[in-house]
């Protein structure tokens, strides 16, 4: 088609609003697409990757015990200065924390605490719900901090969710392969 | 006796019609607000109630229990007066408006309508004239930078608009011989004028789209670039009240587009009832106005004048002169 003609087909296109006929057809089927929404905390949440970097827990070794040598390597390193910890020497003479203090609300989640640690006995998990309406309620102890859920084997799944979160997390993904965001989005 | 229930009959019908036009932002809100969800891949309110549907509800009480703040420069008498003046005409307006010839109720034949005006076009023209005082007024007196250049765009945009509006119903009154809303719908039992009038139709429609102060027209209250607009300084109750009255001319429009073009409520091919048929109609056209909304950009304000006066003007104007022309020569249809 020559360029003129072209020219002729926009205006008549113009005058009876075919651009504004192609706007409103889109519109229109968009409003019969599925909604990407994800109802958080009603009915769904994302899970994170196991790379993600959430809330700290400590490790037990094979026999139960904790793993941590009690170093405070990880309070050297970390930038925020909110672990604390003191050691003790229990009967068989291996040094353990007495006390294990994180305080979530300086925290800036680098991770430089897990990547300190020699005995490989802290590490940053999969949970991301634990806010609070009191900044005391964010220093977290030595046993609440080995109760807390490790890194997740999969992630980028959607699991049930509940306005509760004190169920802890659900490391359980419906989608092996993560989330893809763009499903419902349509790309011409 | 017969003047008592007559004056009855006609106070119910206003108080039942204020009824409906106060209640019916409330779904027209929730609507609004699903479609455009939708329309975004969103899912609109969902948490109060059902789907969202009590979310209407609940931002009524918000705004009923918020402060009512007027600021201090503010001219008090003025700023308490526009959400009233913006509220009421389109209120007064729907007293001119048929719904329907009549129904029967317990053996008495009650009219769908409150007075059947023989100028009822020329009268709500005038009256919904009046609202834009409401929007001037508004933002002239919160005395703030955002609600007076809102106002004052909504005032160049409601002359450049009504005029075309005006002519463009000029070609229907033509038709009917008659200014009487209800001899308009009467006169389109057989053919709808959109048949005859589709270019005062286009004119009418998008001056009506202007009129509702809606998107694309809606530069009295841009909220991209001015806050917005006019009511930017409306807090609580009063801002409902412009609100309400946003919905009250969406209505008003679409009433109007359906009764002048869209034959009333004369159905075709489907025999429903035809207040049911009127009801469809206007719903179908509510939802074009906001499915307008979600889909096109403002109009920049050289471009809304240029569209008002260029274009849908002379537009208005030959359709007069050629219906004028084509009604001499061939005659009424
Ligand atoms: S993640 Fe970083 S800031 Fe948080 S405790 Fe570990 S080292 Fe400190
Ligand atoms: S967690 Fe690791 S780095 Fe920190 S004190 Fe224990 S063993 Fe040392």
């Amino acid at each position: 088609m020559s360029r003129a003609q072209d020219k002729v087909g926009t205006w008549i296109g113009w005058a009876f609003f075919a651009d504004l006929a192609n706007g409103l057809a889109l519109t229109f089927g968009y409003m019969f697409s599925k909604p990407v929404t994800m109802q958080y905390p009603d009915k769904e949440k994302w899970l994170p990757y196991s790379r993600y970097r959430g809330h700290h827990f400590l490790k037990r070794d094979e026999e139960g015990e904790i793993k941590c040598v009690a170093c405070e390597l990880c309070a050297r390193i970390c930038p925020c200065d909110c672990i604390e910890v003191v050691p003790y020497e229990d009967e068989k003479g291996n040094r353990h924390p007495a006390k294990f203090e994180i305080d979530t609300a300086r925290c800036l989640f680098c991770g430089l605490c897990e990547d300190a640690c020699p005995a490989d006995a802290i590490a940053l998990g999969q949970q991301y719900e634990f806010s609070s309406f009191s900044s005391a309620d964010l220093v977290i102890g030595r046993d609440d901090l080995l109760a807390k859920p490790g890194k997740a084997a999969t992630g980028g799944g959607v699991v049930a969710a509940r306005l509760n979160t004190e169920q802890g997390v659900l490391v359980k993904s419906s989608e092996q392969q993560g989330y893809n965001w763009w499903r419902n989005i349509r790309r011409t | 006796m017969e003047l008592i229930v007559a004056l009855g009959l006609i106070v119910f019908k206003v108080a039942f019609l204020i009824a409906i036009l106060l209640l019916l932002p409330l779904p027209l809100t929730w609507l609004e607000r699903k479609i455009a969800g939708h329309i975004q891949q969103r899912m609109g309110p969902m948490r109060v109630g059902w789907h969202g549907l009590l979310q209407p509800m609940a931002d009524g009480i918000k705004l009923l229990t918020k402060e009512d703040h007027i600021p201090a420069e503010a001219d008090r008498f003025l700023f308490k007066l526009a959400p009233i003046l913006a509220l009421a005409p389109p209120f007064v307006v729907f007293v001119a408006i048929p719904f329907g010839e009549s129904v029967s109720v317990l053996g008495h034949e009650i009219t769908l309508y409150v007075s059947n005006m023989n100028v009822a076009l020329l009268f709500v023209f005038a009256v919904i004239g009046i609202e834009v005082y409401g929007v001037i007024f508004g933002g002239w007196a919160a005395n703030s930078k955002y609600a007076v250049l809102g106002s004052l765009r909504t005032c160049a945009q409601m002359i450049s608009y009504e005029i075309p509006m005006g002519f463009a119903v000029i070609g229907v009154v033509m038709l009917a011989q008659s200014m009487s809303l209800l001899d308009i719908v009467r006169a389109q039992a057989d053919v709808w004028n959109i048949v005859y009038q589709p270019v005062g139709f286009f004119v009418f429609f998008v001056a009506g789209l202007a009129e509702a102060q809606r998107i694309p027209f809606d530069l009295s209250e841009a909220e991209g670039d001015l806050g917005a607009g006019f009511h930017t300084e409306y807090s609580g109750i009063r801002f409902a009240f412009f609100m309400v009255s946003e919905y009250a001319i969406v209505l008003l429009v679409s009433v109007l587009v359906v009764i002048l073009f869209f034959g009333g409520w004369n159905g075709v091919l489907i025999p429903l009832p035809p207040l049911l048929w009127f009801v469809l109609k206007v719903a179908f056209f509510v939802y074009v106005f906001i499915w307008f909304r979600f889909t096109f950009p403002r109009y920049r304000y050289d471009q809304l004048m240029a569209i008002g006066w260029k274009v849908l003007l002379p537009l208005s104007m030959a359709n007069i002169i050629i219906t004028g022309v084509l009604l001499g020569a061939v005659g009424a249809p």
